[in-house]
This record gives C-alpha cells, structure tokens and sequence, in this order.
C-alpha cells in the first residue's frame, strides 16, 4: 500500500469516526425537526435546551466577563475606574489610557522582548518534545515510562524552587538578561506538558501507517517526517499554542531573570501597581494590547486545535 | 492544501523566525545588558516602578554634571524583594545601585557598603531624625534616603468649612469643627459626619500601619521594645487598638479588608470626609474626583504622647558586590544634591527637609507643612529593626487587626499576638 493511500485512509477513518457522531437533524426549512433523537444544543426537549443554553451563557460570562470587563475598564477615565461601588461601562469612554500605556518607556521593547522568547521557547519545546514523545511511545521502555513520569513530576516543583538558582546559573555563563536564557526557563515549564500532549498524540496514530510506510522504502525517521508528523500537525499546533502561552504570560522567571535588555510585559504591566497606588487605566489598557496575539494566534490556528483535540480523542 | 504543504510552510516560516529571533537576541529589545559589576560610568539602579519617577529627573542632572549614566531596572514591589534576595545571597548583582524599602534595611544590611563619607553633619541636620537613625545600622549609615512619606489627616475642606456643619457640629459638641488634632476630636467629627449615606472616616482592617501609628501616639514603641522585647500587649497597644476600632461604626463595612487603595478610592469618591493617608495621596487626588479641589491637609492626630506617625522611607544604597562602587557613591551623592527634583515628580516626595521647606508655601503643596510636622514629630519613629519584620506584619499583626475590627476582644487578641511573635523571634 502506498503511502498516499495510507493517508487517505487515516483521513476516512477519521472522517468516518466524526460523521458517526450525531449531529443536528433540520428541517428543509433550516430549524429543526420534530421526533429526530437529537443531543446537544439541538436537543428535542425544549426543557433541555433551555437548561443547555443556560449553562452556556454561564459558561460564557464566567469565562469572558473578566476579558471584557478589563477591556472595558481600559477605556475609562482615572476617577471612573476606581468607582465605588464599580462601574461596568465607562461614563465617559477616553483612549488616554492606551497612549499612557504605549507611551511610557521600555514597553514596545518589552513586547518585542515577549515575542522573542515566547517563539524561542515554543520552538525549542517542539523540537525536544515531538522527538522525546514519539520515542516513548513508539518504543514502550521501562525507562521511558520513567522518563515521562518524571517529566510529570517537575511540573509539580514550584517554579520559584528552580527560578532562582536558573538565574544565578545563567548569570554564570553570562546570560543574564537575554531573551535567550528566559526562553530556556519557560521551556522547562512547558517541556513537560509538551511531552505529554504529543504522546498522546501520537498513541492515536496507527503503528501500520508507519509500518506501510517503511515497507515502502522510508527509514524510521522517514516515517516519522513524511507520515506521522504531517498526521499530528494538529497535536503540534495545539502544543506550539499552550507552549507560547506558557511563555507569553509567565512572570516570576521573567521577574527574577530579566532586566534592561529583555524585560517581558507582564512585568511591566505588574509595574503599574506600585507602593503608591495603582494605576488601574493603564494596566487594562497595555494588558488588553498584549493579548491580542495570542487571541490572533488561536483564531489562526484554531481548526488545527480542534482538528488536534479530536485527534487525541478518537485514539484506542 | 495537503498536510505536508502545511508543514512544508510552517517548517520553513518557523525557521525564518528562529534566524530572525536569534539574531535579534544577540542584543535584546531593552537596551544595554544589566551586566551591573563593570567599572565605567554608567550604572544599574534597581528601583520600585513607583520610585522610578522619584529618580528620573535626578539621572538626568547627574548625567549632566558628574558624566555617570543611570539606567532603571523597574520592578512591581513584590518582586523587588525577590530579586535583592537572590541576587544578594548568590553574590552576583545586576545592579550598582538599589533603592530599599526601609523595612528591608535589616534583611539586607549585610549584602550592602558603608556610604559614611556621604552623611555629614549638614547631611544629617537636613534628613529627618527617624531617618538617620533607621539608615544607621551598627555604626554605619548604609542607605541615603531618597524620598520619604508619612501618613497625615486630608479632609473634607468644604464641609468643614459649611456653615450650617460647623453649626451643628458646635450645638452637638461643645466645640469648633476643625481639622482634628487629638483621638477624641477625630472620633467625634468621624461621628457627625456618618450620615446621609456618608462616612466620617474609614477604617483600614487589612494594612497595620496606621494602628502603629497610633501605638506611638500613645506611648509606646511598636511591637518591639529597644531590647527586642515583646511588647505588643501593653497598655499603649490596647488603648490605640480600641480607639482604631472605636472608628468602625463611623466608617464604611467590611473595614477588615479595606486596604490603602480602598481607603484612597473611598475619599476621592467622597465616601469619606476624612482620611488618614500617605501625604503624597494630596497631590494624587484625579481632577475629575468629586473631591478634588476640595481637600484639606493637617498634621497626623496625636495621643498622650503626641504627634506621631510611620515614616515610609526608600534608601539608596551601594551592593558590596558591585565593582561600580565610585560611580554609585557618585549617584547617590548627585540624587542627594538634587532631592527637591523628586517634588516635580508624578509621586512629588522627597528626603530632605530642606526640599520640602522649598515647596510648602507654593500652592498645591499644602501637604508639605502638615507632613513636615509629623516626620519632624518626637514620637515619630520608624519601624523595628528586625528581618523578621514583613514576616511578623503578614502572619500577626494584620490578622490581629483584622479580627478586632470585626469585633474581636482587644486584649485577648494582643495576648495572643504576643506569643505568635515571640514564636516567629526565636
């Protein structure tokens, strides 16, 4: 069997798990149709599609409230933001607070700094991950049982255990405050995770693909290059995302670890609440513009996340 | 598009960006490396992000006349803590100069240089007394203040200076409505004006500062005797924790978790008439506040032993690992020249008696005599000097505090707050 045709097949097969779902019966008229078992949001009962899109609301405003209320606070004046009691929409809607933010000093260097050591952090976790999952679970050693729980376990040590004495050894051999060295910071607390969610990953994609495909003349790492990863891109599209938001928004290493030259954002935006007050207008307004892209990345790439979360959920 | 075009592309655009990041990384986005321990004239000053404006104005000046060149690392204060602490114990700064809360004085006394040369006997006429005692740690100053607070009284000068107020307020009380100087004044006029949905005052259950205060108005030294005795029960502790509680009816509910911003926010929405607050809070208050323009500054209140307050100083100081120590000492002696620099500053505090002197009749500035007061006040003193100090404020006073203003029993809670803290001091 060819390659090509092994892939297509892995498609059918994936294609096929997701058709046997049930899905939304409508009415040529588009609504839905009466006496059809229907789940979901769709579901007949009007009971429980009313209970359903009551939990869904709640969902909604549990998890969006607080983005919209910081953004919303973000475009109110200094008086309105510290209302009491507090005000959800601005009495008077200003952008100052976004040219205070963007003004002050050492914040476009400090997203430039963000970019740089999240893209280097991601990376670095992939290219160590993806190799390091496939051979646990391609080759189910005791010792790379071992190996993955014990990766497990660093995600259980508190960072500010290894924060410091990281800071001091990069000081050691010269990299204090570089991009570079909080990068490797933030990939011992995404490698783990990495690790985790590739092998995963990979357990859902069938050993005989690439068997076929080593029958048909490709070397292991072949195998791995041309028929497995190309299967998981959306598994490494979901890793790359929690791996650039592990970096994008960690704090306590870019804390201990940075200075002049590669200060991160959040901790300019932590600079904002001083001994003396805090300054709530301003650290909205920079918190909202640092999170645009990630919100941009994950509507990027979000049919490759969800195309990697249902990969890992069909698996066995 | 297949898979394998996907990757192809992915592949290709994550290594441009590899190239690109990697060799942007060679110099980094902030600036100059922190390397902090070369010799040259150009320094590293470490320094709480609200501090950093206090200092601005000042690197410029001594840019110009002494040549050094200051850069700022700003850091939230937390964070600050973090950082000296593991940057002092691994003996490896980043930074020639830092800027230490007072009450890091005696966590990090061992980790910085003498600056004797720099406290002279003009120096020293100049700084308040609270201040060169607390910078001189066993025979050696070893922090230059660079700016200091201190809590006064700001009021509500419109409604002080209502007719129909001061009126009533003479009918109920027997005397003049005025900025209040004693306990009973100030409990008294935080009673009359708790009404039509206002406050007289707040009450801060979540901050212990202002209960200090408080203590040393009373008598007596806060928590710690000169001999490092525990003194947290003794009547002076009582007396000032009842009268802090004794202002709960007058103030607004859930006093246990107001803190400093809550109890700002509360005056400067004109929640409150009075406030006892750190003196920069005047000068801070947003134009389009319901209160601003309206505000009146007085001295702290005294007790039985008078006017006192907390100083809330920030110390320049020199890390005995820099090997930038001339050009520090240089900074430090130029930020001292120029305090009055830090006035023009969005916080607009300074060290020196001196540059408040050259403010306080300007308008605007009518904080500065009423501070002036209370720092120069022979009660006033700063806070213990123990390591053990943040530690014994988390885990002691501010639950101690919390439940008396929640209706606790004063005595029982200041015994039991005596053990806790003989516990964590030995």
């Amino acid at each position: 069997m060819s390659i090509a045709h092994k892939e297509t097949t892995m498609e059918t097969r994936i294609t096929t798990t997701t058709a046997a779902r049930p899905t939304a019966v409508t009415s040529p008229g588009g609504g839905p149709r009466r006496g059809v078992n229907r789940e979901g949001l769709e579901a007949g009962k009007r009971s429980t599609r009313t209970i359903l899109w009551i939990l869904l609301a709640a969902s909604l405003v549990l998890y969006g409230f607080p983005f919209v209320y910081l953004l919303l606070t973000s475009f109110k004046t200094p008086i309105d933001t510290i209302a009491v009691p507090p005000t959800i929409l601005p009495k008077e809607w200003t952008v100052v607070n976004y040219m205070n933010a963007l003004g002050r000093g050492g914040v476009v260097a400090s997203i430039i700094n963000s970019v740089q050591t999240a893209v280097i952090s991601t990376l670095l976790s992939l290219l160590l991950a993806v190799p390091a999952a496939y051979g646990i679970t391609r080759y189910k050693t005791l010792s790379g049982r071992v190996f993955i729980m014990a990766a497990l376990v660093t995600r259980m040590v508190p960072p500010v255990a290894i924060g410091i004495p990281l800071a001091s050894m990069m000081a050691s051999v010269g990299m204090s405050d570089t991009p570079i060295a909080l990068a490797i910071a933030h990939t011992t607390i995404s490698l783990p995770l990495s690790i985790w969610l590739m092998s995963s990953f990979f357990e859902a994609v069938p050993r005989d693909l690439e068997e076929a495909a080593t029958v048909d003349g490709c070397s292991r790492l072949g195998a791995l290059w041309r028929v497995v990863v190309p299967v998981v891109s959306g598994g490494i599209a979901v890793t790359a995302i929690f791996a650039f938001l592990a970096s994008w928004n960690e704090f306590l290493f870019a804390l201990l670890m940075t200075a002049i030259r590669s200060q991160t954002t959040p901790v300019v935006i932590a600079n904002f609440q001083t001994q003396f007050g805090l300054d709530w207008g301003s650290m909205t307004a920079l918190a909202a513009v640092y999170s645009i892209p990630v919100i941009l990345l994950t509507l990027l790439l979000q049919r490759k996340i969800v195309a990697g979360m249902t990969l890992g959920a069909v698996k066995g | 598009m297949s898979s394998r075009k996907t990757i192809s592309r992915l592949v290709a655009i994550g290594g441009i960006c590899t190239a690109v990041v990697l060799a942007a990384t060679g110099c980094g986005a902030g600036g100059p490396a922190a390397s902090g321990s070369t010799a040259s004239n150009t320094i590293n000053v470490l320094v709480e992000a609200g501090g950093h404006a206090e200092l601005a104005g000042v690197a410029d000046v001594c840019k110009k006349e002494t040549g050094i060149e200051a850069n700022f690392v700003e850091l939230p204060y937390e964070g600050l803590f973090n950082r000296l602490s593991s940057e002092f114990s691994s003996g490896n700064v980043s930074f020639d100069v830092a800027a230490l809360d007072s009450v890091w004085i005696p966590s990090f006394k061992d980790a910085v240089q003498p600056i004797d040369e720099l406290f002279t006997d003009e120096a020293k006429k100049d700084i308040f007394p609270a201040l060169v005692k607390e910078a001189n740690v066993n025979g050696h100053f070893i922090g230059m203040p660079a700016w200091t607070n201190a809590e006064i009284i700001l009021y509500r000068k419109d409604l002080f200076e209502d007719a129909k107020n001061k009126a009533d307020f003479k009918a109920k009380y027997g005397y003049e409505l005025a900025a209040p100087t004693t306990w009973k004044q100030y409990q008294d006029i935080s009673e009359f004006f708790t009404k039509d949905g206002m406050f007289g005052t707040d009450v801060k259950g979540a901050v212990e500062t202002e209960w200090l205060a408080h203590v040393l108005q009373a008598g007596s030294p806060m928590v710690l005797d000169d001999k490092n005795n525990v003194v947290i029960d003794n009547a002076a502790h009582k007396e000032a924790l009842d009268f802090y509680t004794s202002l709960v009816k007058s103030a607004p509910s859930g006093a246990a978790q107001v803190d400093w911003a809550a109890a700002q926010n509360l005056f400067n929405q004109g929640k409150t008439a009075m406030t006892r607050f750190w003196a920069h809070a005047y000068r801070q208050i947003p134009k389009d506040a319901a209160v601003f323009g309206k505000v009146g500054a007085a001295p702290m209140i005294g007790g039985s032993a008078g006017v006192a307050g907390v100083p809330g100083p920030w110390y320049l100081s020199v890390p005995k690992a820099t090997k930038n120590s001339d050009a520090a000492k240089k900074f430090i002696k130029c930020a001292y020249d120029h305090n009055d620099l830090g006035i023009e500053s969005k916080l607009g505090l300074a060290a020196r008696i001196s540059a408040f002197e050259k403010y306080q009749d300007k308008p605007g500035y009518e904080s500065f005599k009423p501070l002036i007061q209370t720092l120069n006040a022979k009660a006033t003193a700063t806070r213990p000097a123990t390591a053990k100090w943040q530690q014994i404020v988390d885990t002691v006073l501010t639950p101690t505090l919390q439940k008396a203003v929640a209706g606790g029993d004063s005595s029982a809670l200041l015994a039991e707050a005596k053990t806790k803290v003989q516990a964590l001091l030995k």
